[in-house]
């Protein structure tokens, strides 16, 4: 007589076939959990009766259930190794008949190759199954959060552009498993991985999202992800921008006081005065280092430097190093000219340095858009903005077809005056 | 390990991937080595065997520079085993060009890169990064300066005084020899300014688009 466990290995090898078969053998499987729970031990050996690319349902099954206990070292090594081939080797379509499940068993694998201390072994397979999940490149997916994670602590950031260059539009609880928490992970984990990259425009873009996100509560992530940015901002901009007017009250109203430490470093920041803000970060240097953000309040330091002296470029055309360095606070004019010399490379400013005479001259940018690269560079941006325009208006025709926007929209429609309208980019054109 | 793996993850092992790099040196394509490098670490790491001791982390490091991307030289340092930062010597001369880099330390760039008898294959990225890096200071003290010392304009550009006079005596630079200053002649780089057919009907792309 077949035992329970051989029954289901059968069924799997029968029913792999079409899609309708896998749809069915997703129904049988599901009924089967408790059999393959009880036959854990011996489920690595049923595993080798069947193949991960044509069986990926039941395989994807039969290594879930092998891998919900506690695993000793050994078995942790080759539940790694064939879950990684798994990954990299099973069909998309099986695997999204059975979605939470798959995103489990990726949670374990990098669970896993966290506790070997081998994050980068996962970073591959992760990616691979981040690419079977999603229905197309616009989707988020709970792996997500997971892969960046993954990259920052093996230290392979440039790994972490491959999705985090993608531009995400979709949200799709039912089809990808995705949770609030996933989300905001996303944010943040990425956000800290431009700041790697030191792409700190970038940085803002998805730490403020992870603060703007719908919520009732507030949450830790976001408060962490509000920490850098407020660093970030004065890195990058010099000053930390008000919120945005669809943050959730319950963020607006909390957020603040939670980082008050922040903000007393972003209120010096606004005077200019490099003791001060100096004098602060020493200050409160156990707050930042706890919060790891020592190393971006060094940064904030440090930019505040380049911004004076950027301020300098506005007003005078011409200045000696010894009044910049005396105005900025740098040690001489020697000082003065490096850091100049550097602002000149990274085109922060534009201007020339005459060291006969121990002077600086500013100029204006001497850009004149009529380089074929320019116009490239144009060219790509116009297309981005255009791309990003066409998904605006089918959102935007998707929305207007809702049934429960029509029928709010019909009992608020006096309230809504057309100026709440200005974003869209109407007025833009008629200027043209 | 006790499941059959049928078919190998993240496909070629890692002596042919090796091969490639030496293929790309052989070949001067130095842009492509950082690549190539860092999709093979993490093809080797996901087989689950971890990086051999003998990887090329030296030209993995020079990949990073000769492209001038510091942040991933800096964040590949960070994933070396601390033995080999230890008692790799190459490697340690191969960092320390980063880190004068990363300092803006210009004549100790050109100290570092000199002051290291390296293995044939790293000098030859050695010397692509020598080379970038000059004509990337002379592009600099073309923008930056109207006069600048002689010395400076030496440490900048890893050459002696002297051939730092006669160097950009060529350029049409003048020399005040009393006070040692070097006065810079601007420099007229060609830029190409056409625009052809393609451009046009992009353009009449972008009208339309905004008309509908």
């Amino acid at each position: 007589m077949m035992d329970s466990l051989d029954a289901v290995v059968t069924q799997v090898q029968a029913l792999s076939g079409s899609a309708d078969d896998c749809v069915h053998l997703a129904g049988l499987l599901k009924q089967s959990e408790s059999v393959l729970a009880v036959h854990a031990p011996r489920l690595l050996y049923a595993l080798a009766a069947l193949d991960p690319a044509k069986h990926s349902l039941g395989y994807l099954y039969l290594l879930e259930a092998h891998s919900s206990g506690t695993l000793s070292k050994e078995q942790a090594g080759s539940f790694v190794v064939a879950a990684s081939n798994f990954l990299t080797v099973c069909s998309a379509d099986q695997i999204r008949l059975a979605i939470d499940k798959f995103n489990i068993l990726c949670r374990r694998l990098k669970d896993q190759a966290m506790q070997m201390m081998e994050p980068s072994c996962a970073i591959l397979p992760l990616y691979a199954a981040i690419r079977k999940s999603q229905p197309s490149s616009e989707y988020l997916t709970p792996l997500h959060a997971d892969y960046l994670l993954l990259c920052l602590l093996s230290k392979c950031y440039k790994a972490g552009l491959n999705i985090l260059e993608d531009d995400i539009f979709e949200i799709d609880q039912k089809r990808t498993g995705l949770m609030p928490r996933d989300f905001l992970l996303h944010c943040y984990y990425g956000g800290m991985l431009y700041i790697g990259l030191k792409r700190f425009g970038k940085a803002l873009e998805f730490f403020q999202h992870a603060i703007t996100a719908p919520a009732t509560v507030l949450n830790a992530i976001t408060i962490a992800a509000y920490k850098k940015f407020v660093l970030v901002c004065l890195i990058h901009n010099g000053q930390v921008p008000p919120f945005p007017k669809y943050t959730p009250s319950v963020v607006q109203r909390n957020l603040k006081s939670c980082a008050q430490d922040y903000f007393d470093l972003a209120n010096l920041y606004n005077s200019r005065n490099i003791m001060d803000v100096k004098r602060c970060v020493n200050a409160h240097e156990d707050v930042f280092k706890n919060d790891t953000n020592l190393g971006l309040a060094n940064q904030v330091i440090a930019s505040l430097y380049k911004r004076n002296i950027q301020r300098l470029t506005q007003t005078y055309l011409t200045l000696s190093l010894q009044d910049i360095a005396d105005t900025v606070q740098l040690d001489g004019p020697k000082e003065a000219e490096l850091h100049i010399l550097q602002m000149i490379q990274d085109g922060e400013i534009f201007a020339t340095i005459n060291q006969k005479d121990g002077m600086v001259s500013f100029q204006e940018d001497p850009e004149q858009y009529n380089t074929r690269k320019m116009a490239n560079m144009l060219d790509s941006e116009i297309q981005h903005i255009i791309r990003l325009a066409k998904k605006l208006s089918s959102v935007d025709e998707q929305v207007l077809c809702d049934q429960n926007y029509l029928s709010k929209i019909g009992k608020d429609r006096p309230r809504y005056d057309p100026d709440d309208f200005e974003l869209v980019p109407q007025k833009m054109y008629t200027n043209l | 390990m006790a499941v059959s793996v049928n078919g190998r993850v993240g496909g070629g092992s890692t002596a042919a991937g090796l091969s490639a790099v030496q293929e790309a040196i052989k070949a001067q394509r130095f842009a492509d080595l950082a690549e190539l490098l860092d999709t093979l670490e993490l093809e080797t790491a996901a087989t689950g065997t971890g990086i051999p001791q003998d990887w090329p982390y030296t030209i993995h490091l020079l990949a990073h520079v000769v492209v001038g991307d510091l942040n991933s030289a800096r964040f590949l340092w960070k994933r070396i085993p601390a033995p080999v930062k230890q008692n790799n010597l190459e490697l340690i001369a191969a960092w320390k060009i980063v880190k004068c880099l990363w300092a803006h330390g210009h004549a100790a760039v050109h100290e570092a890169l000199r002051s290291y008898s390296w293995s044939p294959e790293v000098q030859q990225v050695i010397s692509a990064v020598a080379e970038n890096y000059s004509q990337k200071m002379l592009k600099l003290l073309y923008t930056a300066y109207s006069t600048i010392s002689v010395s400076d304009a030496a440490g900048c550009l890893g050459m002696t005084e002297q051939e730092v006079v006669s160097y950009t005596m060529q350029h049409g630079w003048t020399l005040d020899p009393v006070a040692k200053m070097l006065t810079v002649s601007p420099n007229v780089s060609s830029v190409e300014q056409k625009t052809d057919a393609s451009q046009l009907q992009s353009l009449t792309e972008y009208v339309f688009h905004l008309e509908h």
